[in-house]
């Protein structure tokens, strides 16, 4: 299978100072980390605030420098590019965010928001060429051409969005990181906004890595999904397999708490400690239902359970559960 | 179960000043919050559920007016009340909780001053009486080691946990009314199921009312047991939870939750519901959800069509009959 992305053994630390001229105290954020998005796929990277799914996609922008492990972005690894090696691979590699109030200029009409990349690039320079492109760009986020030359305040939040997309796709490229791109948008915008990701995802052929919280969004959009906590992916397998046999406790809680019309509360799960030091041992074992105490002596590693479905879990490595 | 009303909302109107210009944000809200029942207000961003939420307790900022309408707490209008009785409602018989619990707490203070300094508030009581107190607010709220943790500041507390001292406090005078504007909305999911859980927990053994104000339709169906959609100020829809999840009427309920994505079905393309919210002020002949509904027909664009009841399910659509 030909990979878009590949993350082979990642780690990433960053130094906590508790006082200006203090020790730095280093708290890892990400601990071995491998993962790989085929092309013309669709990754969910699912997790909660702080288990490091955005310090990923910093890492795989090159926003962030990895501490150990490899980034291979379309065979290239991306720590031994240099600065024009970068902007030829942003080419191929592009971003959508969740804030489309915070990532667009209020001072630059949509034209200068969708014309910027090409001129970085150098492309379409012939106006009527430019021109042409620029509306059908629009277009093909379902804006009408009319609105290029508005700026970005006389737009409402789904439409901000769509003019992110739209300038992430200007460069025509065949990866997109896409960060939480529908969480800060009203429920009635937000399946317009998945609608419009699974279309462009299937006409472009684009391989997105997707980053969610929410489990009903995974599923109607990835064919893969990736669980993490704390840093560590936990469970990786097929969608469709991911929700509806979930093998590891955490992501089982994670899909109990999703709310549903029709369901009733899903029982409590207690606090997260906020210790993101855990070595040596399961990160989940403390809120985790069914630990033991084998959980608290040696960390898990993720083990194919079933084909193309892998959990790291004690319990499971031990074969108590199924 | 007592149903007598507790809070009557009747006729409210609210005028935002935009630009020397008045907006209306909320226009002509009336409902009755019966005594130990959670009623959920749904509405999307700028659907003036949260303005209507301040309005209960005077809060609005100063761009905003209370155009008409009557907000009674026990047959008193809390709009025309003076100040000082006001404030013997305000905190003590009607309380609120915010969405950012972390910037609702003052973080220069330890959360046990904090719990100290609202219960001797409105409470003769002395600071001994009000620290054995807090100890056990704390302790009703789920906080372990309450003595210790007292003495921490908010910085030390997760959201979930700061949320938790939110609740202690706002349930620390007992109050009648408990309004929860999106309490759980900056949260983590697992944290959301705990942080509902409690306030179920507390509304039942208190025997409070809650208004629980969220954009998420999921949300309010698992915790209210009575539900009122919100769209462009005016409500659309109301109607006990089982009824109106069971038989959404109104094209914007119905068209909600068609959109909803779910964890155990995938669909090929989602139903979503085309165009934009309207922004406050924006559209204000005509039904406010006829330009994004598949049913409107042309009386729709020039008429607000009323509330009409059926059997206790309320629908402000015209064609709610046809559809």
């Amino acid at each position: 299978m030909n990979l878009r992305v590949e993350i082979k053994n990642l780690y990433k630390t960053y130094t906590r100072r508790k006082w200006l001229f203090g020790a730095g105290e280093d708290v890892p954020v990400l601990q071995n980390v491998s993962l790989s998005l085929p092309s013309n796929h669709v990754l969910g990277l699912v997790g909660e605030s702080g288990c490091g799914k955005s310090t990923l996609c910093k890492v795989l922008l090159g926003i962030e420098k990895p501490t150990a492990g490899t980034v291979l972005v379309e065979g290239k690894n991306v720590a031994e590019l240099s600065k024009a090696q970068w902007k030829e691979l942003r080419r191929v590699m592009q971003v959508v965010y969740q804030d489309p109030y915070g990532s667009l200029d209020p001072r630059m009409t949509v034209r200068q928001l969708l014309a910027e990349p090409l001129d970085i690039h150098g492309l379409y320079r012939e106006k009527s060429a430019r021109e042409q492109f620029l509306r059908q760009l629009l277009e093909d986020v379902g804006l009408s051409h009319v609105y290029l030359d508005r700026y970005p305040h006389e737009f409402s939040g789904g439409q901000r969005q769509r003019i992110c997309i739209a300038r992430a796709l200007a460069l025509d490229p065949k990866i997109l990181v896409a960060d939480e791109p529908v969480s800060a948008l009203d429920v009635s915008v937000q399946a317009q906004i998945l609608n419009l990701l699974k279309q462009i995802k299937q006409t472009r052929k684009l391989s997105i890595l997707f980053v969610t919280h929410d489990f009903a969004v995974a599923r109607f959009l990835c064919d893969d999904i990736a669980v993490m906590y704390q840093g560590r992916i936990v469970e990786t397998a097929p969608a469709q397999e991911v929700l509806e046999h979930p093998l590891h406790p955490y992501t089982q809680a994670l899909l109990a708490a999703v709310p549903q019309v029709g369901k009733t509360l899903a029982p409590a799960l207690t606090e997260r400690n906020e210790d993101h030091m855990v070595q040596g041992r399961c990160a989940f074992a403390p809120r985790c239902g069914q630990a033991s105490i084998a959980c608290g002596q040696k960390a898990p590693v993720l083990i194919e359970k079933n084909p193309g479905h892998w959990c790291a879990c004690i319990g499971l490595e031990k074969g108590e559960k199924k | 179960m007592s149903n007598s009303p507790v809070l009557q909302v009747r006729d409210l109107q609210i005028d935002f000043m935009v630009d020397k210009r008045s907006v209306p944000v909320i226009r002509g809200l009336s409902y009755d919050l019966p005594a130990g029942r959670i009623l959920a207000v749904v509405g999307e961003s700028g659907s003036g559920k949260t303005v209507h939420a301040l309005s209960l307790l005077k809060l609005l900022p100063p761009a905003a007016a209370v155009r008409c309408g009557e907000i009674l707490y026990k047959g008193k209008n809390l709009l025309t009340l003076p100040d000082t009785e006001l404030r013997q409602i305000r905190g003590q018989k009607i309380s609120m909780i915010f969405q950012d619990p972390v910037a609702s707490l003052n973080p220069v203070l330890t959360i046990g001053e904090q719990l100290i300094e609202t219960l001797r508030a409105h409470r003769k009581i002395t600071k001994q009486e009000a620290f054995a107190q807090a100890i056990s607010l704390l302790e009703k709220v789920g906080i372990a080691d309450a003595g210790k943790r007292l003495a921490e500041y908010p910085f030390q507390f997760s959201g979930g946990m700061c949320q938790r001292v939110m609740i202690a406090m706002a349930l620390a005078l007992s109050p009648d009314i408990l309004i929860a504007d999106e309490p759980t909305t900056a949260l983590d999911v697992t944290i959301q199921a705990q942080i509902i859980r409690l306030i179920k927990k507390l509304q039942q053994s208190s025997g409070m009312s809650v208004i629980f104000i969220t954009h998420n339709l999921a949300l309010a169906s698992q915790v209210a047991d009575e539900v009122l959609v919100l769209y462009s100020g005016l409500c659309m829809e109301q109607a006990s939870a089982a009824d109106l999840f069971a038989n959404p009427v109104h094209p914007y309920t119905r068209g909600l939750l068609a959109s909803l994505p779910s964890v155990k079905t995938r669909l090929e393309r989602l139903p979503a519901i085309a165009g934009t919210p309207p922004v406050a002020g924006e559209q204000l002949v005509g039904c406010p959800f006829a330009p994004r509904c598949p049913h409107a027909v042309e009386k729709c664009r020039h008429e607000i069509p009323p509330l009409t009841n059926r059997a206790g399910h309320w629908t402000r659509c015209f064609r709610r009959d046809q559809i």
